[in-house]
């Protein structure tokens, strides 16, 4: 099956001319624009669905993918030659990715189409969807990239796309504060990602993936070196620094938890599936470089710091957005982690299986906030205290969000025990072979006994007990079935399941359950580190042009093993991933059984952990005193006094001595040629030439009002005459 | 052939024919004067369209068809000397753009409207001649020339303390054209003072490197000490640091429309004249001198930024954002490869129309509020909420905002990339702190936008109107123009890479 741009393209281009159109007419024509909207990403999911089918039904080889590119701008002229070129890159990663993406966006849509629709005049609700309906075309222009320059300027985009849904409440102050640090901090590791790109740039030639792969293949990087680093390690640094930024990674983490303050629709799209997995998803693109830069253990433990860090601080928050929000910077520890201890495949996998959970979350959550009204301020109620016993009404939502709790809580049969056990379980196994990994692999599975425990806490404080707050309780609507609002939870809430990963989609149907070697697995099987070898002799294509290589084609379910994990590979780690897996799920059935114990059984007191440690308690509250750092410290006390001085210095200082002096030393030089006059025209006066004095007279008057003009005039008259001289 | 042979001159003297209209019609008719003052600046407009497309693209260097040599002032080889090449067509397009969208922008000013209008055009041909003259000694009465109209237009229709602005601004550029003078002068000489000497095309391609002026006792290398003059020339209109602080003053107190045009097209006219004249005249200095003019230009980056979120006043704040965009643009220069060349002369033009939002925007808030503080003196806010209060009016800022920022997907992004793919080979750390730039200047934008937009509308804000149909009228081309040019830069590309290009592999041989 050849592509064409009119099949790959549509999918970016769908939402792209939605959001053009919408622009101008969302306010009058809202109904329009919300089903132009939805439209749009459902027909993206169409075309990026016809790509998945292909690549993972289809009999293409494993490494199989198309790259076709078009020019950008060319600068070759007057003796001089650069292009910049643009494409698209579709492997079997970015396939799934495609699907994920287009579908998890397509329910979110459809999802706010309810949830917006109470909250809010028409015509804000027209805006929500202009939107999002730029934020995943860009989103999935990102996933489409074939280079590092397009991934920024995607990346970029939807930086001011959640700017803007951040801020979408402009009225409220904290929504200002709030929007302008999730654009500020992810813009912190956005530079350094474009510092990056230029370094890769320049030696390469170009940002393409494959010509990078290809270079590093070829040795290239290895001879360059930057500012005193070679080059991979300065590079790899720079562009993981913008993965720290987008992905929340220690210590970029502050801008999520405030991103709460958009609409939930929009914190389930942006801030949890996909969004901040555009970070996860570049450093798996640029994992050999990475590699080469021997940045992997930095890696690694930048993700066990996020993924412990953040779950400790979702152990105190009472806010049920927040416990959503640190709960996903943790899991992205989780994937960061994953790439750091080389698990490629199970990071990836976390990626996705994360992403379907988590929109659930947080589209349950926004389900619950919904109906909670708090009828003094006419606010929605948001904090668990005044929640409870909430089962009742929510039966739905309820089993939803469960079945999501147990996936990101890593019990047996659930997606997010497929991935986040397998990534453990890897960094279980470089621990095993290099000491300093068992630093990240602690951290990461001390997390997992946190995750367990915090989420089933919340789920307890929000669904079970007693209602703690009757007012709320007792006017909180019984939830009755709508579409919109509950198709998107019951669709999601059954990709929670494990064996939509951990199947084999080949020959044998889906039938094999988390099987530890993964050899039938399609995820396993398809999903695997770029070989950069393989990258030498490839070739992109310009849209348009035939595909003229030979698919290495395959019968169905046979696929390349040298692609996925060799036999040998496959069971050697097969007895690691063993241990690993029965520690992580005694550890996951500890966190809920604490969890019980504290909230329903109510025999363990959590009070008195907090009194006992309460220097703790206030540290986590205060989320590591973080913020505190960097806007009071670094912002209030740093940055702002020094601009004020430097203002200071140029308009006080600079201008007006260096500046203005200049008059004042011309006004002085004038003053003494007055004088001097003065006193010649008194000596000829007192000579009694009288009637030289009028003349002089007139001659200073001139001399008075003329001023610096006059002195320049004397300076041209000079210099040139000295010219002349020559 | 024939048809476009004039071009340039009725380009050039179209505005001219507008102020002699103006002149014709009597002060009282002000709504006469304006709509005549708009026909001619469209009429412009039109014509430069017209140039862009006659205009070849493939051909570097000044393009034969346009060319106008006429004798001027014959004892001294000075020539009425015109052409157009891909650096100077930019230039032109965004003046003429940007003039007739002042004179709507003008559209309120109620003080002595005939001088006003008539003064604006004089500008605009004078500017025009700044761009298209090849004579050097032309170029030097048009630069000068300029300085009048500018210093009436700061000093008679300007804030409270105009006078002292415009004095500063007519001093301080004076004291630049003095060393350019000099420059000029001296290059008359060298020449032999024949029928090329103030031919700037003749002049150049690095005839001067081995000449030698003998000073105080010394021989200093010719070259080197004249660009240095001609350096310092151009330099106080970019402004490069440290002749910068005559732009805040002037801004501040200039009207709306005179704060466009000086930072939207005066303070290119002192990047354009690198580009014509001191680096293809002295290449062999420019080159030696690069790694200084990149430095101030990193100066003027971080500088300004700083500067600038320090502000309270929301024009002064853009006025010090305007000192470190044009410091992209000098590092650009600086860096004298193909990327960072087109950069520059690319940033040049989306730097015009993205500041030019900027002020039409604050000239419009300004309209409404008669105060630019987004916190006063004692204190308290000056404006609040307006996101709510003005939708429309917000927008359009978060556009012309987001571009001035250099988001990507906005044009200022592709000229801030390549100007600093061009420097980070050969300036690898002066790129590491450069970088910090784009950092400030996102925080100091957003900053204020976030004061001055987000929350409740403070109390006098809630009499503000949203943009009217005129307003909204004009600022239509711009949001165009930098959103279209930041998804397709190529047809602004396409017109000066060539002669870009070969005013790089000029500079690369020494």
């Amino acid at each position: 099956m050849d592509y064409t741009i009119s099949s790959i393209a549509p999918i970016v281009l769908l939402p792209f001319a939605a959001f053009v159109i919408n622009s101008f007419i969302a306010r009058t024509f809202t109904k329009t624009a919300v089903a132009l909207s939805c439209g749009a990403i459902f027909g993206s999911f169409l075309f990026a669905f016809r790509i998945f089918k292909d690549f993972v039904f289809g009999n293409y080889a494993t490494d199989y993918y198309i790259h076709k590119v078009f020019n950008w701008f060319d600068l070759t002229g007057g003796g001089q030659s650069f292009q910049v070129n643009m494409g698209v890159y579709i492997d079997n990663m970015t396939a799934v990715m495609l699907l994920m993406v287009t579908a998890v966006a397509t329910l979110i849509h459809v999802f706010s189409t309810f949830y917006m629709h109470h909250d809010m005049n028409y015509g804000r609700n027209g805006r929500f969807f202009t939107y999002l309906s730029l934020f995943t075309s860009a989103m999935l222009g990102l996933v489409l990239s074939d280079n590092l320059l397009s991934v920024f300027i995607f990346w970029e985009l939807m930086g001011f796309c959640s700017y803007s849904l951040i801020g979408f409440y402009y009225e409220k102050e904290g929504a200002g504060n709030a929007s302008m640090k999730a654009f500020m901090t992810t813009r912190v590791g956005d530079v350094f990602f474009l510092l990056g790109i230029l370094a890769v740039w320049t030696t390469v030639g170009s940002v393409t993936f494959t010509d990078i792969y290809a270079a590093l293949a070829a040795g290239k990087f290895d001879p360059v070196m930057v500012l005193g680093i070679p080059l991979a390690t300065f590079a790899g640094l720079c562009i993981f620094a913008g993965t720290m930024g987008k992905s929340a990674q220690f210590p970029l983490q502050v801008w999520l938890p405030d991103a709460m303050f958009g609409p939930t629709p929009c914190s389930a799209l942006i801030h949890a599936a996909t969004m901040v997995a555009a970070g996860v998803y570049l450093s798996l693109r640029i994992y050999p470089i990475l590699e080469a830069g021997h940045l992997t253990y930095f890696v690694a433990v930048i993700g066990g710091i996020t993924a412990f860090g953040a779950a400790t601080i979702a152990l105190v928050q009472t806010d049920l957005k927040a416990v959503l929000a640190y709960s996903t910077i943790s899991q992205l520890g989780y994937m960061v982690l994953g790439v750091g201890v080389g698990s490629y495949n199970a990071a990836f996998m976390h990626l996705i299986t994360h992403a379907i959970f988590k929109a659930c979350l947080f589209l349950s959550a926004g389900s619950v906030i919904h109906s909670l009204h708090d009828h003094h301020t006419h606010t929605h109620v948001q904090e668990m205290p005044r929640m409870g016993g909430l089962k009742n009404k929510f039966k739905f939502t309820w089993i939803a969000m469960w079945c999501c709790t147990l996936a990101i809580a890593g019990i047996p049969f659930f997606s997010g025990f497929v991935s986040k056990d397998r990534i453990l379980g890897d960094a279980l196994l470089m621990a095993l072979h290099n000491k300093a990994y068992w630093i990240p692999t602690i951290l990461g599975f001390a997390g997992a006994f946190l995750t367990a425990f915090y989420m089933c806490r919340m789920m307890f404080l929000t669904f079970h007990g007693e209602p703690r707050d009757k007012d709320v309780y007792d006017h909180a609507h019984v939830e009755h079935l709508s579409w919109n609002q509950n198709i998107p939870l019951l669709i999601l809430s059954v990709f929670t399941l494990g064996v939509w990963f951990s199947g084999s989609l080949t020959g044998q149907g889906l039938v094999k359950v988390a099987s530890y070697d993964g050899k039938y697995e399609w995820f396993q099987t398809l999903i695997a580190k770029p070989k950069v070898e393989k990258f030498v002799s490839y070739k992109a294509e310009e849209f348009g042009a035939a595909d003229t290589r030979v698919k290495n084609q395959l019968p169905a379910s046979q696929y390349d093993s040298s692609y996925g994990l060799s036999e040998e590979e496959a069971h050697h780690i097969h007895h690691v991933h063993y241990m690993g897996a029965i520690a992580s799920i005694i550890i996951a059935f500890s966190g809920v059984f604490l969890a019980f114990l504290m909230y329903i059984r109510k025999s363990v007191n959590p009070g008195w952990w907090v009194s006992t440690f309460s220097g703790w308690y206030r540290a986590l509250q205060n989320r590591y005193y973080f913020d505190d750092f960097y806007i009071k410290g670094l912002i209030q006390r740093g940055l702002l006094p020094l601009n004020n001085f430097l203002s200071w210095f140029d308009m006080g200082v600079y201008d007006r001595i260096a500046v203005d002096g200049w008059a004042k030393v011309t006004h002085f030089l004038m003053g003494i040629a007055k004088w001097f006059d003065n006193l010649v025209v008194d000596t000829i006066a007192v000579d009694g030439t009288g009637a030289s004095v009028r003349f002089f007279n007139v001659l200073l008057r001139t001399l008075q009002s003329g001023k610096i003009q006059f002195y320049f005039i004397m300076i041209i008259l000079v210099l040139t005459g000295y010219v002349l001289a020559l | 052939m024939s048809g476009t042979s004039n071009l340039l001159s009725w380009i050039l003297w179209m505005p001219i024919i507008g102020v002699l209209g103006i002149l014709l019609i009597p002060s009282a008719k002000e709504k006469a004067i304006r709509v005549w003052s708009l026909i001619n600046t469209v009429i412009t407009l039109a014509l430069s369209l017209v140039l862009y497309m006659k205009f070849d693209t493939t051909v570097p260097g000044m393009q034969q068809a346009f060319l106008i040599k006429k004798s001027w002032i014959s004892q001294f080889n000075i020539f009425y000397h015109l052409g157009v090449d891909g650096i100077s067509l930019p230039m032109i397009l965004l003046t003429s753009l940007l003039f007739s969208i002042c004179i709507l922008s003008s559209w309120t000013i109620k003080k002595q409207v005939k001088a006003y209008f008539a003064l604006l055009l004089f500008l605009q041909s004078t500017v025009f001649g700044v761009f298209m003259a090849l004579d050097f000694f032309l170029f030097y009465v048009y630069w000068e020339v300029m300085l009048i109209p500018m210093f009436f237009l700061i000093g008679v229709w300007g804030g409270e303390n105009r006078e002292y602005a415009a004095v500063k601004f007519f001093l301080y550029t004076f004291f630049g054209s003095v060393l350019m003078l000099v420059g000029m002068v001296a290059l008359y000489f060298v020449s032999g003072q024949g029928v090329d000497s103030f031919n700037i095309l003749a002049l150049s391609g690095g005839k001067f490197s081995n000449e030698v002026v003998n000073m105080f006792g010394y021989a200093f290398p010719f070259a080197k000490l004249f660009f240095v003059a001609l350096f310092i020339g151009f330099a106080i209109k970019v402004p490069v640091f440290p002749f910068h602080t005559w732009l805040p003053h002037a801004h501040v107190q200039a009207p709306t429309a005179i704060s466009v045009i000086l930072a939207g097209v005066l303070l290119k006219m002192g990047t354009y004249g690198f580009l014509r004249i001191a680096f293809p005249i002295f290449p062999e200095a420019s080159v030696y001198f690069s790694d200084a003019i990149a430095w101030l230009g990193l100066v003027n980056v971080i500088y300004g930024a700083f500067c600038a979120m320090a502000q309270t006043d929301v024009k002064k704040l853009v006025a010090y954002s305007s000192v470190s965009h044009m410091g992209f643009v000098m590092l650009g220069l600086a860096a004298m490869t193909v990327q960072g060349m087109n950069g520059a002369v690319l940033q040049m033009f989306n730097h015009g129309t993205s500041t030019a939002m900027m002020f039409l925007l604050i000239g419009i808030l300004y309209e409404r509020s008669h105060h630019r503080w987004i916190v006063r003196p004692d204190g308290t806010k000056g404006f609040g909420g307006l996101y709510t209060q003005l939708p429309k009016y917000s927008i359009v800022f978060i556009i012309a905002m987001f571009a001035s920022m250099g988001l990507p997907g906005l044009s200022g992004f592709i000229s801030e990339a390549l100007i600093f793919l061009g420097i980070y080979e050969r300036f690898t750390t002066i790129t590491v702190i450069g970088v910090i730039g784009l950092l400030i200047g996102a925080a100091y934008l957003l900053w204020m936008f976030k004061r001055m937009f987000f929350g409740d509308v403070v109390e006098e804000c809630k009499e503000y109107t949203d943009m009217n149909a005129r307003e909204i009228f004009y600022m239509i081309p711009l949001c165009v123009a930098v959103i279209f040019f930041g998804i397709f830069p190529a047809p602004i590309l396409n017109i000066m890479k060539a002669s870009v290009g070969q005013l790089v592999s000029l500079l690369a041989k020494y």
